[in-house]
């Protein structure tokens, strides 16, 4: 029981510093300090990301796996944030020619969705 | 005008099939309705995909126009007994329903081990007629789910063909999947089994990870783990994707094309498909826990390593320096995964390759260790006969598909290669995959077809000015159209172009015209209602299996018990609505073998063994009176082998005599007498089932019985049916002890 909140309260937080890294995008800046600011501030989110993974697994390793599908849950969610701000810092980022035709704010909104779903599963599977 | 006329001509005989088209392009020549060639070209191709939908949905309605609407087989009665629980309980009680009318004593966990996806799919559809207020009967909505899923098929092989090469191919590949009877086979009406969905779930996740591929997209990567998810939910061949995608993934990494794009769809599909596969219970934790998942997890954590490597170089401008570090990290990797994946393996954390996918890779290992499974008959290895039925043409215009993707590679093609040359690997392992390969095979052949007939035309537009013929081929590349000149020191090619085109024309006609053929005589036969020409060339209809069901069902107790061999079991809960011992899912393999083993022993043990299960009817089905094959006596030796590898009272030879299976008079005494034979045989000896021939003659094997005069002491006749092919049987209570 203390797993599942301690999981809920991680991916609590994990929601949080969405909403943050959201509202920094909002900021009245000339384009290229936006989206330099923005590369930072997804690099920071990864490392925050799979750092919360890392306690989750060392806690896990302390206190055993059950109930498996919580862990896993938590686990998985900080994993796939991490892996879905990566995609999006890979598709904002200009230096990458492959993606220089599409809008910033297309694969922002791809990325929301991509979350969406992702924590709607998490919560499923949250138990 | 000329370049217009040209381009429908070419455009229907690209096609073959659509009387239609010829009616357009006389339509067009009237000066009034003249459209623009774009405009001209959807119009035909929606057309052609309309009829393609109503096509592959009408060519599998041969058995319910010749016999009537009903379940077909063994295991589509379970999808629709529990079609029928979800319907009238709703989906929280199907989600965690335990059922105790099979399996008895044991009951099985019916929510946890099933695969929901076809039956949500048919209760969606059911409850979404009832709300436009057609109030049909969720049978008719299960035998139609089929058929309706392989029309839906068609849309996305054109859609997977049109990303693959271009719209042509999407197209021909669109017709050649709607009649391939590799997928017929498993998807006509009333076969209401899981591969009517999951083909459909496997195209669409495959189009939709291609798809992705290309445009690095991660709203198509999500699409396309959702397209995975629907595939696990459907059925468990989704191991398959799962090992596919990743060895895909790492034959692009080897071959050095990785890019971003690849980096996005493959992470965002695993992980995200990998959270929702979880929310099935049948499949649980296997994702992290089994050995057949690994490879996905593997090549996951490659990529970041490429990813990692990648930035690497970017920060380190210096190629040796770089070229050192990338030497090591590599190996490092590869060794501290491979170090990952021998712990777990060795610890038991990581579970080995389960039986029924481990004897894809080693065939021999089922015929030695799990007679279960090796007794299937749609396990059995593929006999080229089959693949000749199955594939037709399709069989030499896979290797030209292949030339064709060889000289354009792109990481498309790259895909449709490995799809096809893995899943032909395991089509001729085991007869059923015939069904996994066919959506590869009608895709590359469509290529073939596609890419020659364009050739073929190209050639015969030369005279025409260089404009006309560049702009009408289609969305997609003018590969070899617009540019091709005749040759000049060739002076016949126009005529060999149209003598080429005539067979391939002839050529896609008999494809057309076999796909008929088999569907109507092979493929739609409902295996539950047996048909026969009777003397004068009528038709006779052997309905002895339904009739047996409805007799257990109004005439035995509600709570009688009933032992048959698993693979009536499905049926008898379906149809009559009673408890069996087992049934088709053979999950618990002593259960099975100690019926084996009653049905194998003298009556007396045979006895024992039905008293401890509570048996009060034992059924078995018999041909010989009828000369059906597939009666439990031509199953018995499976019977012995499955019983005695878990009883080694048991023993094969005893059954047989010099090696040979035999039920004359030089047959063993064990088999003579065994319960079995009793059963199927007791008051066969009084019947002439042939003119000039004795009785007892047996018509099925085609000898004369060797046991007569049997006599039942523990059992009694209950019922046969009009033909003698199901026959039931009452287990008398104990004698009372004086």
């Amino acid at each position: 029981m203390s797993n599942k909140i301690y999981f809920l309260v991680l991916y609590v937080l994990n929601l949080i510093f969405t909403r943050v890294g959201k509202g920094e995008n909002e900021r009245n800046e000339s384009d290229e300090r936006k989206k330099e600011i923005l590369i930072k501030i997804i690099d920071l989110y990864v490392v925050f990301a799979v750092f919360t993974a890392l306690i989750q697994v060392a806690y896990m390793a302390l206190v055993g796996s059950f109930p498996f599908n919580s862990f896993l849950s938590g686990v998985l969610s900080c994993i796939g944030t991490a892996v879905l701000a990566v995609c999006l810092r890979i598709q904002v980022n200009k230096e990458n020619k492959e993606f220089k035709d599409l809008a910033p704010e297309r694969a922002f909104a791809d990325f929301v969705l991509c979350n969406l779903v992702l924590h709607l599963v998490i919560i499923n599977f949250l138990g | 005008m000329g370049g217009k006329q040209d381009s429908t001509k070419s455009e229907s005989m690209a096609t073959t099939k659509t009387a239609p088209d010829l009616l357009n392009s006389s339509i067009f020549s009237f000066k009034s309705l003249k459209l623009k060639t774009k405009q001209q070209e959807l119009l035909i191709r929606v057309s052609i995909l309309g009829l393609v939908y109503v096509l592959a949905f009408i060519a599998r309605l041969f058995s319910v126009l010749r016999y009537e609407s009903m379940i077909h087989e063994f295991d589509p009665y379970f999808n629709y007994r529990t079609t029928l629980f979800l319907t009238e309980k709703g989906f929280y009680e199907f989600w965690n329903w335990f059922d105790s009318e099979s399996w008895y004593p044991l009951g099985r966990i019916i929510g946890g081990t099933l695969y929901p996806g076809l039956m949500v799919t048919a209760a969606l559809i059911y409850w979404t007629l009832r709300f436009l207020r057609f109030f049909v009967h969720i049978r008719e909505v299960c035998v139609l789910t089929a058929p309706f899923f392989a029309s839906n098929t068609t849309l996305v092989a054109y859609f997977f063909g049109k990303e693959i090469w271009d719209t042509g191919a999407g197209l021909v590949a669109a017709v050649l999947i709607a009649i391939c009877p590799g997928y017929i086979s498993r998807s006509v009406a009333g076969s209401y089994d899981n591969e009517a969905v999951a083909i459909f779930a496997l195209l669409l996740t495959f189009y939709l990870f291609v798809k992705a591929v290309n445009t690095g997209s991660l709203a198509w990567a999500l699409g396309s783990a959702f397209g995975y998810f629907y595939m696990v939910s459907a059925w468990g061949g989704y191991v398959f994707i799962i090992n596919l995608v990743p060895l895909y993934v790492l034959v692009l990494l080897i071959t050095g094309r990785y890019s971003m794009r690849l980096y996005i769809a493959y992470n965002c599909m695993y992980i995200l498909g990998m959270l929702l596969a979880m929310q099935i219970r049948f499949v649980g934790f296997q994702h992290v826990q089994s050995g057949e998942h690994m490879g996905a997890m593997g090549v996951f954590l490659l990529m970041q390593v490429f990813y990692f490597l990648d930035w690497v170089k970017y920060q380190l401008n210096d190629i040796k320096l770089f070229q050192t570090f990338l030497r090591i990290t590599v190996t490092s990797a590869i060794l501290v995964g491979g170090v990952a994946l021998g712990v777990g393996t060795a610890s038991g954390y990581i579970s080995p390759w389960t039986g029924r996918f481990y004897s894809l890779l080693d065939p021999t290992y089922a015929k030695d260790h799990i007679p279960i499974i090796a007794s299937v008959s749609e396990h059995q290895p593929t006999a080229w006969s089959s693949f000749m039925f199955d594939y037709h043409i399709l069989l030499f215009l896979f290797p030209a598909g292949l030339y064709f993707c060889f000289k354009r590679l792109t990481d498309a093609t790259i895909f449709i290669v490995m799809y096809g040359l893995t899943s032909l690997y395991f089509a001729g392992v085991m007869v059923r995959l015939i069904l996994v390969a066919t959506p590869a095979v009608c895709l590359i052949s469509a290529i073939a077809v596609s890419a020659t007939v364009k050739n073929l035309t190209s050639l015969l537009r030369t005279k025409q000015k260089v404009p006309q013929s560049g702009s009408t081929k289609g969305a997609g590349s003018s590969k070899a159209s617009s540019k091709v000149t005749l040759d000049q020191s060739q002076p016949f090619q126009k005529n060999g172009a149209i003598a080429l085109l005539l067979g391939v024309f002839y050529l896609l006609s008999r494809y057309a015209i076999h796909c008929t053929w088999v569907t109507s005589e092979a493929y739609s036969s409902p295996s539950i209602v047996l048909a026969a020409r009777g003397a004068h060339g009528n038709r006779i209809i052997f309905d002895d299996y339904r009739e047996a069901y409805y007799w257990l069902r109004q005439n035995t107790p509600t709570d009688a018990k009933i032992m048959s061999w698993w693979d009536y079991g499905y049926q008898i809960t379906a149809m009559g609505n009673r408890t069996v011992i087992v049934d088709n899912n053979t999950w618990n393999n002593t259960h099975i073998a100690t019926v084996g083993r009653a049905m194998s022993s003298y009556e007396d043990e045979a006895y024992d063994i039905m008293r401890s299960l509570d048996v009060n009817y034992v059924l078995v089905v018999f041909g010989g009176v009828t000369g059906y094959s597939s009666d439990d006596i031509n199953k018995f030796l499976w019977m012995v082998r499955i019983g005695g590898g878990v009883f080694p009272v048991i023993k094969e030879p005893d059954y047989l005599v010099n090696g040979e299976f035999r039920v004359d008079k030089g047959a063993s005494p064990k088999m003579l007498n065994c319960l079995m034979y009793k059963l199927c045989y007791y008051r066969f000896g009084e019947l002439t089932t042939e003119y000039g021939k004795p009785t007892g003659y047996d018509r099925a094997r085609g000898v004369e019985i060797g046991n007569k005069d049997i006599k039942l002491e523990h059992l009694e006749e209950a019922y046969t049916t009009s033909n003698w092919i199901v026959r039931i049987y009452r287990v008398k209570p104990p004698t009372n002890r004086l």
